[in-house]
């Protein structure tokens, strides 16, 4: 019953995003200029940033996220979805649950645009043989840029002034993440890998998940709670 | 080794002016409310006696 | 409304704890400036650990009194909790601004540069300082219920972030920096864990004073809406 829901509820934005394709394109776009304005304000036209590829391709991806979070309940205000599925009997943990799985599916879809530019752009030792590893750590970013940022982002969804105050609730809480997802990236490009250190980070980003998905089932029921 | 001495002032000074800042700005707060209330309670106070000095004057007629 | 206007519960309570606070903390100050032996490393300049620890974790006592009231208010949907939360993280905002600025003298005492990325504390604190700065832009733009709710739900959330950025920093540090501080706590001299021991009750004690006297605040003014509201009624 509630997997259905659930699914439900993720389709539903799928489709929506498909048909409009609205967020994500926007999303891919924001990030290659980031990528642009980034190497610009360094100020070098430096052919091999190999030593900031991790911070290019996590401040890029925290910004994103930003943006692709704060649109992420727009639709539902706008058309005046979000009191039909609050009045709907649907529980506030498989609307969290879709929400998130929403977020996750944008922000996959841009790294799979952002990883391989950044080495394209940015690197020129070796990288390719990494990706895969960026991937997974990625991918666990990932996780925790939708469990916080659902929670967040529903927070500032009823408040005014929403687009200014989700960044500035949402970023400081994504220090970590950047933190974690740069240094993996770090401890794997650019020659002579460091696994352990990865796993590390990968470890951190796991427990960051898992903090921040049980704090989102404890308090969702109290985002839309009149 | 002494070097460095105005550098410790410095930062308890910080820590004691900023403290010290902060209760002052509650204390303020509180006895701006204390006086407030006061000042109503006697606003209270006058009314009542006013109406029981009103109703004792009716009883009388 | 059975509580007469006159007196508002918990004057005693504040005014005790004040008392406590003020004596503790001027016994700290006198204690580290001259009673406390002089480290042989950094000199005088490790006199500033005393306080600049001890109000970084009386600091995360007031979040984590914060997170509680939060949790508290979500389960009672009790406005006293707000209070409880919002007085507990506007203490614990300026107890972190005190943190990243003592760390900075510090770091200039020690090091000769005003800001250093790689002490953890520093770098940490500031996180924290920028985390719960958002409370307050939350709680400007929203009312009423909602702010109540919001404030609880960012105050747990908050919570939880703090020991993520800890950690993440830490993290990254011991893959590029040995730590330079933590573990000073464990291996002082005896006199000096003493005074660092009466330094932090002065600075809980400090906390409980100032959310005390904050909390007296909010009472006498609610009594007083309280109060304008009969008189305008009557």
């Amino acid at each position: 019953m509630r997997r259905r829901q659930l699914m439900a509820l993720v389709r539903k934005d799928l489709r929506l995003e498909l048909r409009t394709r609205e967020t994500i394109v926007a999303m891919v776009l924001f990030a290659i200029v980031m990528l642009v304005i980034l190497q610009f304000g360094f100020g070098t036209r430096d052919d091999d940033l190999t030593r900031f590829v991790g911070g290019l391709m996590w401040v890029t991806l925290a910004f994103t996220a930003v943006l692709g979070v704060g649109r992420s309940y727009v639709a539902e205000r706008e058309q005046h979805v979000l009191d039909g599925l609050l009045a709907s009997p649907v529980p506030r943990t498989v609307m969290l649950g879709a929400k998130a799985i929403a977020i996750f599916l944008y922000m996959t879809a841009v790294e799979v645009v952002v990883i391989p530019l950044v080495g394209v752009f940015f690197v020129k030792g070796s990288y390719w043989d990494a990706i895969g590893w960026i991937a997974i750590a990625a991918l666990l970013a990932n996780a925790c840029i939708a469990l916080s940022g659902t929670l967040f982002s529903g927070l500032a969804l009823f408040t005014r002034a929403r687009d200014l105050i989700l960044p500035v609730l949402f970023l400081p809480a994504l220090v970590p993440v950047v933190v974690a997802g740069a240094g993996a990236t770090h401890a794997v490009v650019g020659g002579s890998p460091d696994m352990s250190e990865w796993r590390g980070y990968c470890l951190f980003l796991l427990a960051y998940a898992i903090l921040f998905a049980l704090v989102s089932i404890a308090t969702y029921d109290a985002v839309f709670d009149d | 080794m002494s070097g460095g001495a105005q550098y410790v002032v410095a930062a308890y000074a910080v820590i004691w002016f900023l403290v010290l800042a902060y209760v002052v700005m509650l204390g303020a707060r509180t006895a701006r409310v204390g006086r407030q209330v006061e000042a109503m309670m006697r606003m209270l106070d006058r009314r009542d006696a006013e109406r029981s000095d009103s109703e004792t004057a009716e009883d009388r007629t | 409304m059975t509580d007469g206007p006159a007196r508002v519960p918990g004057q005693r309570a504040a005014a005790i704890w004040g008392v406590l606070a003020t004596v503790l903390v001027v016994v700290s100050s006198i204690g580290v400036f001259l009673v406390a032996p002089e480290d042989a490393d950094q000199g005088i300049i490790q006199r500033i650990f005393y306080f600049h620890v001890a109000i970084a974790i009386a600091s995360l006592v007031a979040f984590a009194v914060a997170c509680v009231a939060g949790i508290l208010q979500l389960r009672t949907r009790d406005e006293r909790w707000d209070d409880v939360g919002e007085a507990s993280i506007r203490i614990g905002l300026l107890f972190s601004v005190l943190v990243v600025i003592t760390g900075s003298i510090w770091a200039k005492a020690s090091w000769g540069t005003w800001w250093v990325w790689t002490d953890p504390r520093l770098v940490t604190y500031l996180i924290v300082v920028l985390i719960y700065a958002a409370y307050f832009v939350l709680r400007s733009s929203v009312e009423d219920d909602r702010r109540m709710r919001y404030s609880a739900i960012y105050a747990i959330a908050g919570f939880a972030s703090v020991p993520l950025s800890f950690y993440s920093v830490r993290v990254a540090e011991s893959f590029v920096h040995p730590v330079v501080f933590t573990s000073s706590g464990a291996n002082m001299p005896g006199s000096m864990l003493w005074w660092f021991v009466v330094s932090q009750a002065a600075m809980i004690c400090l906390f409980v004073a100032l959310l005390e006297l904050d909390l007296l605040g909010r009472r006498s003014e609610r009594a007083l809406r309280r109060l304008a509201m009969r008189l305008e009624s009557a």
